[in-house]
């Protein structure tokens, strides 16, 4: 699929200026923030369940070619279809000719960022079939025309305003100002289409090697409805969903909840284990498994940023990454937004489509604190970024790499040399005093500095070092050191 | 596809050992051979609830997702309950489970006599109708206040998911402490033989949405109203 390359500075600029997307994210992220504190907090060793979560995950990636021939022979032992995609394309018509097979003309779907990825509501509706995306935020996101913000809450950077007014305008009703009343009338709608609908997508949360189970979790019923109702079920997975045996899951469902929304569990957590049986009262009669590599195998290549393939998709590293948090979930350009976006973006489109987010990050790692397989976020970044700085667009600028190179250079001898260092602030010091601003900070500055300043000012130096300070401070306090003496 | 699967498996082996002819018997130096289900059972463990508390903690977790909880000590309790349902929420139809431990309790009879009519439909259309969907629970988890429904002949998945009011009959001796000892339950069933159902479903709660500016927003898909009546 020909994306176009991601552009993160351009759009990231346009979020930042967004006042009505800035509150909507403060908002949002501030409640999941808090929630997850609290949740997390009230199991004791929960830093040994993420630690134990990583560990299951690394060997699973590990092994991953044993586990999906597991997974496989056990989907089809418990009656289902197995496909392999190797790439979106192929998935789509994987998809779509399971369809067209049934005679269906319209599908219900359940939130799925795998769907998301390889674009399969385009390629449906290219078919002739109808997709109805059926989680709330991602119906609003439908019914609007964009793409997710946010990977458990899409439709995060609509204000209920805006969701009232698209509901007026697309599906003809006056204009319904609670969100009550708007659930009510998505409730309705998509009843109908549950009832009516030849077929059910779905992503999965999890896939189980040692029983073949596809586990859904979600708090709508949406996906329950998609995996209940209609004659045919098929799920969209990746192939790092796996996870070996069924226990594994009281580890993986613990924390993926607390991590995701802060609840305790979610409402509902489906466990599919083929279709329905002979004796079964209901239930779709044919389930299908769709595998999915699309880049996925060449991040497993690199062992140095393969922990990326851990990740379990809840959206903590978003809601606690200061980038996120300005520039919301569209400024990084694909379904995948946030730290994670930033490092599987990259990864799986290619570097040379997106060069910026790798270093869309302060590398703070408030990501890898609270991710619950504890993906070390900001070294998948550095190792990244290097990559970025070998990649072929990068050679291209041979003279600014090269000053880049000696600048930098020149700067680790200067900070370690302490005699040099003194000598250097005290002569930036004097050559600052034409820049200095009215606040006393540096608001302008020469190229390349003033890559930096033209969107914030860049604090002034200080007439006294800190390092002068502090003899001078340790001098007055006597015997004890500063260090002792500040509480 | 069948190259599609082949390419995959290459690919994966090459990223993973360097090597796309990788055979599956030389694959043990990366696998740990440590028991993490073993190891996860004891970190849980670590909540342990005592056993009296079981039934204080679940009612309280059904408490916090929104859930109306009643105990029902003895049939005529039970009874009271369920017909003091049905008619606070003017209900004139139910669907109900199949299963032994609720035909024993003789809802069925109580409810017709209540003058409501039983949807025996298996059709999807028909079950929506319903004014309540009644289901038993084949375990219930304390730590979270979640009902486990296992589907089978008698226990259709569409009870639980279609009709806007959810009631679930809970056992006492059904409660378990955490997950990780449901899963150990559930594992001793496979390794004895028994098949996963084609459908296990956790509810904790009532169908619920947080996407409209995070308004928490009950019944979007699912039950509007789940009800929780706990026997002996």
């Amino acid at each position: 699929m020909g994306y176009e390359r991601i552009n993160f500075e351009a759009d990231s600029g346009r979020a930042v200026d967004d006042e009505k997307l800035q509150r909507a994210l403060v908002n949002v992220t501030n409640r999941f923030r808090s929630a997850r504190q609290k949740a997390s907090s009230e199991v004791p060793g929960w830093d040994e369940l993420r630690t134990l979560g990583r560990e299951i995950k690394k060997e699973t990636i590990e092994n991953l070619d044993r586990y999906l021939l597991m997974l496989e022979e056990n989907v089809m032992k418990a009656g289902g279809q197995v496909h392999w995609a190797r790439d979106g394309e192929e998935a789509c018509a994987i998809i779509i000719e399971i369809a067209r097979k049934n005679g269906v003309k319209s599908a219900v779907k359940s939130k799925s960022m795998a769907t998301e990825e390889v674009e399969l509501n385009a390629a449906l509706e290219k078919a002739g079939i109808r997709a109805v995306e059926t989680d709330l935020g991602e119906y609003i996101i439908q019914l609007a025309g964009e793409h997710p913000s946010h990977i458990i809450a899409p439709a995060v950077h609509k204000t209920k305003d805006d969701i009232s007014r698209l509901f007026s305008e697309k599906l003809g009703i006056p204009y319904l100002s609670e969100p009550e009343e708007l659930t009510k009338v998505a409730r309705e709608r998509m009843r109908s289409e549950f009832l009516s609908a030849g077929m059910g997508i779905s992503g999965a949360n999890f896939a189980v090697a040692e029983t073949g189970t596809i586990v859904i979790v979600e708090n709508e019923g949406n996906a329950r409805l998609t995996t209940t109702v209609p004659r045919i079920h098929v799920a969209l997975a990746g192939i790092e969903k796996i996870i070996p045996r069924y226990n594994d899951l009281s580890v993986f469902l613990t924390l993926l909840a607390r991590s995701a929304t802060g609840q305790k569990s979610s409402t509902y957590v489906s466990f599919i284990t083929g279709p329905r049986r002979k004796t079964d009262k209901d239930g779709p009669e044919e389930f299908h498994l769709v595998l999915l590599d699309n880049g996925r195998s060449g991040i497993l290549a690199n062992e140095q940023t393969r922990e990326s393939l851990y990740c379990i998709r809840c959206g903590a590293c978003l809601n606690n990454c200061p980038v996120y948090r300005k520039v919301g979930g569209h400024s990084y350009g694909w379904v995948y937004s946030g730290p994670i976006g930033a490092i599987i973006n990259p990864q799986l489109l290619g570097i040379d489509k997106a060069p910026e987010l790798p270093f869309a990050s302060s590398l703070c790692g408030a990501c890898r604190d609270v991710c619950p397989v504890k993906i070390d976020f900001p070294r998948v970044l550095l190792e990244l970024r290097h990559e970025v700085k070998e990649s072929k667009a990068e050679k291209g600028k041979g003279m600014e790499l090269l000053i880049e190179r000696l600048s930098f250079r020149l700067w680790r001898t200067i900070v370690t040399h302490e005699k040099l260092y003194g000598t250097f602030s005290t002569l930036m010091y004097y050559l600052q005093k034409p820049f200095r601003g009215k606040g006393g900070n540096l608001g302008s500055l020469p190229y390349p500095f003033s890559r930096w300043t033209r969107d914030r000012d860049f604090p002034a130096i200080a007439r006294t070092p800190f390092r002068e300070r502090w003899k001078k401070l340790e001098k007055e306090i006597g015997q004890g050191g500063a260090g002792k003496g500040i509480r | 596809m069948k190259d599609s699967r082949e390419e995959i498996l290459r690919k994966v082996k090459l990223g993973l050992y360097g090597d796309p002819k990788h055979k599956d018997g030389d694959i043990s130096s990366r696998d740990s051979g440590r028991d993490f289900a073993k190891e996860a059972e004891e970190l849980l463990r670590d909540r342990i609830i005592i056993a009296d508390k079981l039934l204080e903690q679940f009612i309280k977790e059904l408490l916090n997702v929104n859930t109306g909880v009643r105990e029902a000590h003895g049939k005529e309790e039970l009874r009271d309950f369920i017909t003091g349902l049905v008619h606070e929420n003017g209900v004139s139809s139910f669907v109900m489970w199949e299963s032994e431990s609720l035909n024993s309790l003789g809802l069925k009879e109580l409810l017709k006599g209540e003058g409501l009519r039983q949807i025996i439909s298996n059709d999807k259309n028909e079950i929506a109708e319903a004014g309540i969907g009644i289901t038993g629970a084949d375990y219930a988890i304390a730590d979270t206040g979640t009902l486990v429904l296992l589907t089978d002949e008698s226990k259709p998945r569409s009870v639980s998911l279609l009709p806007p009011i959810h009631l679930a009959i809970v056992r006492k001796s059904d409660i378990m402490t955490d997950i990780s000892e449901l899963f150990i339950i559930l594992k001793q069933r496979l390794d004895t033989g028994q098949s996963v159902p084609s459908c296990m479903t956790f509810v904790t709660g009532p169908s619920r949405t947080a996407d409209i500016e995070l308004n928490l927003t009950l019944g979007v898909h699912g039950p509007k109203e789940l009800h929780v009546i706990i026997t002996e």
